[in-house]
């Protein structure tokens, strides 16, 4: 049984694992985090500050970014559901869209994922599987739908189906994460524990902090009697994620087995206390009796894909609408605000994708990445204080990474500001990581503050990472040229 | 001459109505080797118990939950007899007539015969839980019932009839959202003792609802608070003490749900194991003289295998690896795999359920009612679980499951392992319905264990056994002399060649239910009984030889009698 931590309610669930990530609000984060990355990527690539070469060594302001006078995006404000009809209507109005979604795209084994998707999370998991089904028909390329369709197995407790269906979409995709350990988890629940132990090493060797996947190690060692080897694993799970509860039950069971009567008692305190304090988040539960905003979050998530389909067919405005109104649904998601980015640079509308990272950033506020693109794109619409800010934030959550120094140092090199500390943080960029990037930056700050000496090494090295780039050579010429 | 005088083989032209289609049943639907069979006989009963819950609409929780049932002879004529409780209508419902508990006689041939109202036992009160046990030590079994609301102790007045003493007895028990409830001796001073498991603190001011995707349905057990469980030592004079203070047992509040009362770690005494629904289960060890400490997360049977908290539900045991220990199965959630707990002998216990397939086919269903049975009589005990939707609307919002769902039997491959054989059950194991209370005894006195399953919001399901045999069997019934009347706690073992066999007497037991005072054990191609040991709470050991098989004996205390019935 599971329990959800902030309403309290009861839901099954395949115990030992707060519930495969399928389809769950945990996987759209990652997939967004991915999105971001890639964005980044884009962003960087266009709006970045770029050196560009001049005659008298001095640093160029660059020409100002065309006139942004774009009006800023208006989300709608949506009242949180309160009735049974609103949420009724609300589920009609997802399966409009996803129907109609259907009319636009019949062959498009996307359209057909949204609606099945779309169905599991009413709770129809029997036309889900129909329309996975017929998706994998038209693509049957799909690892992401057959670990969708393992998962559903799972959880109707249909092991061996899951298995096969597992195996499946790691013949598409090898190394996807998360499927040996289900893999393992299926064939323990299966009572196979020693095949499962061939799955879960798998898992630790695509994914080393996989702290579910040391806890069913330590699983499957216990139901083999290797008492030890299972104390081992849940040690080790416990050392990724010290509050892992179950994984202290798991020693609690060993050592009582390995008659550690102390140690099992010790192990048995801990995993009370863990298991009170995840107790205590049902305080209050009864505030929300009814799970209307969950409701209303899982109709963002249908919003959000149906117009994903449609900005990836270049129908721009629609995505546009219907993200907004995921937007309005559930303003904690991130996602609608990068596909609403997405569509902002797509149109060249840099202003608006900046108010979505921003918003972004209220959302998530220690997410580094965010505040990586808010620099670039503030440099890019000229507001260098706010880029400044964002950069330095960067810095601050980040500081093992390269990029907010990098990025910083850019930006003064840009300014004509701050020389000096710009080549320090392009020093410490280089110091960090040793890639291109920061080698042209570092060239060009040392450039600036005329230390040809060091600018040359640094660009050399530049153009040996990265031999293809232009805008490196220009550099290094203009070195040698001062020379 | 092959009919003569109304009888056919010996057989009653009225039996052969019931056993030829049963028969012709068996053969069509060609059950695997093995299988265990299962006839659907309601229709042919007479029973026409429905069952209610008291709804109206508004989902109380306590409607989910309800009820379990009693199988036992009321009136010592040597035929089971089945005893349901019922719901009473909650705030909102109305009904012509007062819904009560049934008591029916069996007659005989799977006719039954509504005694209600002669035995005077319709009480009309919430039932939720029930135990029989001989209470006075007077000869016949007295009944006490776990209510929402007031609790009823009827005492048997020898003549079919009852009285309800709780007020007097002192077990009435306020007004509590009641659960399983167990006859135990717990200071093996003779007399039985009674423990009264609670489930929450649920009134109509702190009811709610909680919606699943928008869709209404009942609020979990969490969205209460927890309850601690009541203890009572009998005083020997018909009244008890409330002693779940003095006996620790009042120290832990929990969601109390099915469970049963046995020793688990063979020390002589009766320990207490109570299913918590969601949250970890309790058992209760006793120290011998009726304080109890709980022991449940380190010896391994508060949590599943992962250490999460189940939706338990009903819980039993037996020793289904016939290791001499008794093995604790339970019943859970939907999504959550049914947990059998092995009983290690050394004071621990280990979640088996993955490996030996005792969980198969459970994690669609909400199980409730189970027992571990040796159906075929082959010398190891299969499992029955019953299954039914605690929503009755699930279907509205997930349909990996459903509200009315068939029961489930894993047979015993005797090498440790359980095969779900539902498929190939008969037409017994194809009735879908809203199962909760299951009870398991021979209802046709014919060497085999026969089910009743009480339904939600139905009439129950009476399932003959009609299994291939695979061998002979013994059924033994107790007698105490100095210790309580029925042997309720005593530990009997069976020798039989190579085969030893372990049960003990419980009174409570599965979900919220009663049953199986007579103990079976079921012995393969084994044709002698070498020899029977009793060990009677609070009493000796005494020792019976040289039994022949395939009958019900009684043994009686100190070895004064041993004969059939």
């Amino acid at each position: 049984m599971i329990i959800d931590k902030k309403t309290g309610q009861r839901y099954a669930g395949i115990s030992g694992n707060s519930q495969p990530a399928f389809l769950s609000a945990r996987r759209n984060i990652v997939r967004a985090l991915v999105i971001l990355v890639i964005i980044y990527a884009v962003v960087a690539g266009v709006f970045s500050v770029k050196f560009l070469p001049h005659s008298n060594g001095q640093p160029l302001r660059l020409e100002e970014s065309s006139d942004y006078t774009e009006d800023p995006v208006q989300l709608p404000v949506i009242k949180p559901l309160s009735t049974k009809q609103e949420v009724i209507d609300l589920k009609n109005e997802e399966i409009r869209l996803a129907e109609q979604l259907l009319r636009d795209f019949p062959d498009n084994e996307e359209s057909l994922v949204v609606m099945g998707n779309l169905c599991y999370r009413h709770g129809d998991v029997v036309k889900a599987l129909e329309y996975w089904n017929k998706a994998l028909q038209i693509n049957p390329e799909q690892a992401s739908v057959y670990k969708s369709i393992a998962l559903l197995y799972m959880k109707k407790g249909q092991f061996d189906d899951a298995v096969t269906q597992f195996r499946k979409a790691l013949e598409i995709q090898q190394g996807l994460p998360d499927v040996y350990v289900n893999i393992g988890h299926s064939l323990m629940m299966s009572g196979r524990p020693k095949e499962a132990i061939e799955a879960l090493q798998k898992e630790i060797q695509i994914s080393p902090d996989a702290d579910f996947a040391y806890f069913l190690l330590g699983q499957a060692h216990l139901q083999q009697k290797e008492y030890q080897k299972a104390q081992e694993y849940y040690e080790a799970a416990i050392k990724i994620n010290p509050r892992y509860s179950n994984a202290y039950y798991g020693l609690v069971s060993a050592c009582a087995k390995l008659g550690d009567r102390d140690k099992a008692n010790e192990y048995s305190e801990s995993f009370k206390k863990l298991k009170s304090e995840e107790r205590k988040h049902l305080k209050g539960r009864k505030i929300e009796y009814d799970d209307f905003v969950e409701t209303q979050k899982s109709a963002a998530i249908t919003y959000i894909n149906v117009g994903r389909m449609y900005r990836e067919n270049g129908k721009l405005a629609k995505a546009e609408e219907l993200l907004k109104q995921a937007a309005g649904l559930d303003p904690g998601n991130v996602v609608c605000f990068l596909e609403l980015a997405t569509i902002y640079q797509i149109k060249k509308e840099p202003a608006k994708a900046l108010q979505m990272y921003k918003k972004i950033s209220e959302i998530q506020p220690e997410y580094p990445l965010s505040y990586l693109v808010i620099g670039i794109l503030s440099a890019h619409l000229n507001r260098y204080d706010d880029s400044e800010e964002a950069f330095r934030k960067l810095i601050t959550l980040a500081p093992k990474k390269s990029d907010g120094y990098r990025e910083l140092a850019r930006l003064y090199l840009k300014t004509g500001q701050n020389l000096p500390e710009a080549q320090s943080l392009a020093e410490k960029a280089v110091a960090l990581e040793a890639i291109a990037t920061n080698y042209f930056v570092l060239g060009w700050a040392c450039y600036t503050n005329g230390d040809n000496a060091k600018a040359l090494p640094a660009i050399k090295r530049a153009i040996q990472l990265d031999p293809d780039n232009q805008q490196y050579r220009l550099l290094y010429k203009q070195i040698q040229q001062r020379n | 001459m092959i009919f003569s005088g109304g009888r056919v083989f010996g057989l009653s032209i009225g039996r052969l109505i019931v056993v030829v289609p049963a028969l012709l049943c068996i053969w069509a639907c060609a059950p695997a080797d093995g299988a265990i069979v299962f006839s659907d006989v309601t229709k042919e009963t007479s029973i026409t118990f429905i069952h209610t819950d008291g709804s109206s609409g508004q989902r109380y929780i306590v409607e989910s939950v309800s009820s379990g049932l009693a199988l036992f002879d009321y009136d010592g004529d040597g035929n089971v007899d089945i005893y349901f409780l019922n719901g009473a209508p909650l705030r909102g419902a109305k009904y012509d007539n007062a819904p009560t508990n049934e008591l029916y006689r069996n007659e005989g041939g799977w006719r039954f015969t509504n005694v209600t109202e002669r035995a005077g036992v319709g009480d009309t009160g919430y039932g939720l839980g029930v135990a029989v046990g001989d209470y006075d030590n007077d000869g016949d079994l007295d009944i006490y019932v776990n209510n929402y609301g007031p609790n009823v102790l009827y005492r048997n007045n020898g003549d079919g009839t009852f009285t309800d003493v709780a007020s007097h007895a002192g077990v009435a028990n306020g007004h509590k959202v009641g659960a399983a409830t167990h006859f135990l001796d717990m200071d093996k001073d003779g007399d039985l003792d009674l423990f009264v498991a609670n489930y929450l603190d649920f009134t109509y001011e702190n009811h709610m609802i909680r919606t699943s995707k928008g869709i209404p349905k009942y609020a979990g057990p969490m969205d209460f608070p927890p309850m601690p469980n009541d203890l009572y030592r009998n005083n020997g004079d018909g009244t008890f003490t409330d002693v779940n203070i003095e006996s620790g047992i009042a120290e832990h509040k929990g969601w109390g749900m099915g469970g049963v009362s046995a020793d688990f770690d063979n020390d002589g005494d009766t320990d207490i194991y109570i299913a918590n629904d969601e949250y970890a289960n309790f058992l209760f060890q006793n120290d011998g003289t009726g304080k109890f400490e709980e022991t449940g997360l380190i010896i391994g049977v508060a949590y599943d295998l992962h250490g999460d908290d189940q939706g338990s539900m009903g819980a039993d045991c037996g020793d289904y690896d016939n290791d001499g220990w008794l093995d604790i199965y339970q019943t859970s959630y939907a999504e959550e795999l049914t947990a059998l707990y092995r009983n290690l002998g050394n004071g621990l216990f280990e979640d088996v359920t993955m490996v030996t397939g005792a969980g198969a086919g459970t994690m669609e269903y909400v199980t409730w009612g189970n027992s571990m049975v040796d159906f075929d009589n082959d010398g190891d005990r299969d499992i029955f679980v019953a299954c039914g939707h605690l929503q009755d609307n699930v279907e509205l919002y997930n349909n990996t499951t459903t509200s009315f769902c068939p029961n489930i039997i894993l047979m015993n491959t005797g090498e440790g392992k359980f095969i779900d054989v539902s498929d190939q059950g008969g037409d017994g194991m194809k009735v879908k319905l809203r199962s909760r209370g299951a009870g398991f005894d021979d209802l046709d006195n014919d060497g085999d264990v026969d089910v009743v399953i009480l339904n939600s919001r139905s009439g129950p399901t009476i399932l003959r056994n009609d299994s291939p045999s695979k061998g002979h069997w013994l059924q033994v019934r107790l007698k105490g002399v100095k210790t309580n009347r029925d042997g309720i706690g005593a530990h009997v073992k069976v020798v039989s060649g190579d085969l030893t066999l372990i049960d003990e007497v419980h009174s409570g037991r599965g979900y919220q239910s009663h049953y199986g005072m007579r103990l079976h054990f079921g012995l393969g191609n084994r044709d002698k009984i070498d020899r029977i040991e009793v060990r009677w709470i609070g009493g000796g050991t005494d020792v019976f030889e040289n039994i022949a098989v395939d009958q019900l004996i009684t043994l009686t205390e100190s070895g004064s009698e041993i004969g059939p019935r």
